[in-house]
């Protein structure tokens, strides 16, 4: 256990993503609102990026951009970096494909509350039914 | 649904500790060393302005050494703007037709 507790002081980063992650995924189960939701899936997306760009970081390195006085530098991983640019695009598509989806239920439904929602199929499933 | 918010706290907290455990085994943060900085790293950094004639590295990566990435991602972007379009002018459409 204390080994434990070292280590995670050492990697400190990854645990602020891992605690991100969670909050994320805590929000996304128990709010029954889909905006809280949502915004629950960015939160975890922020936990990963948080965690790819920590991955890539070297203490005392510098920004990836070339400076032509000191050539001995070192430059932390510009790779990292880079994958979570294509990280970004795929979460902003995601949230505004979301974002459509609620609108169009509130439209149809005239409630964004997941749970009303259900009901409201269940009682019209029951209708159906009789 | 207190009792459920509860259940799903447990379950969270379990996760929490797998994955704890997961980061107590990874290499040490900030060190020079990681396995993530290899030769592919090593490239990027030492060769990005003789290749591509970047100073960013990361603009070298993105736009030139993994170019068709960023291609498929515009892709990526292109169809969830015509999703969005498509999900709302149907909204529209079914509401002037009712």
């Amino acid at each position: 256990m204390r080994i434990l507790l070292e280590k995670l002081l050492i990697n400190y980063p990854f645990f602020f993503a891992i605690i991100l992650f969670v909050m994320g995924a805590f929000t996304v189960l128990t709010r029954s609102n889909l905006f809280k939701k949502l915004i629950g899936i960015n939160i975890m997306e922020g936990g990963i990026f948080l965690f790819f760009v920590a991955a890539g970081n070297i203490k005392g390195g510098a920004v990836p951009i070339l400076v032509e006085n000191n050539p001995g530098m070192t430059y932390i991983n510009p790779l990292t970096s880079a994958l979570m640019l294509t990280g970004i695009v795929v979460s902003v598509s995601v949230t505004a494909f979301a974002l459509a989806l609620i609108i169009r239920l509130y439209k149809i439904y005239g409630t964004v509350d997941a749970r009303r929602i259900a009901e409201m199929r269940k009682e019209v499933k029951e209708r159906w039914q009789e | 649904m207190k009792i459920r918010n509860l259940v799903f706290l447990l379950i969270i907290l379990l996760a929490v500790f797998t994955m704890l455990l997961a980061v107590a085994e990874l290499p040490p943060y900030g060190s020079p060393d990681n396995p993530v900085h290899n030769m592919v790293t090593d490239r990027y950094i030492n060769k990005a302005l003789e290749e591509t004639g970047v100073n960013n590295m990361v603009t070298a990566v993105v736009l030139d050494y993994r170019a068709y990435d960023t291609l498929f991602e515009t892709i990526v972007l292109f169809t969830a703007a015509v999703a969005v379009y498509v999900t709302l002018k149907k909204a529209k459409g079914s509401e002037s037709g009712e």
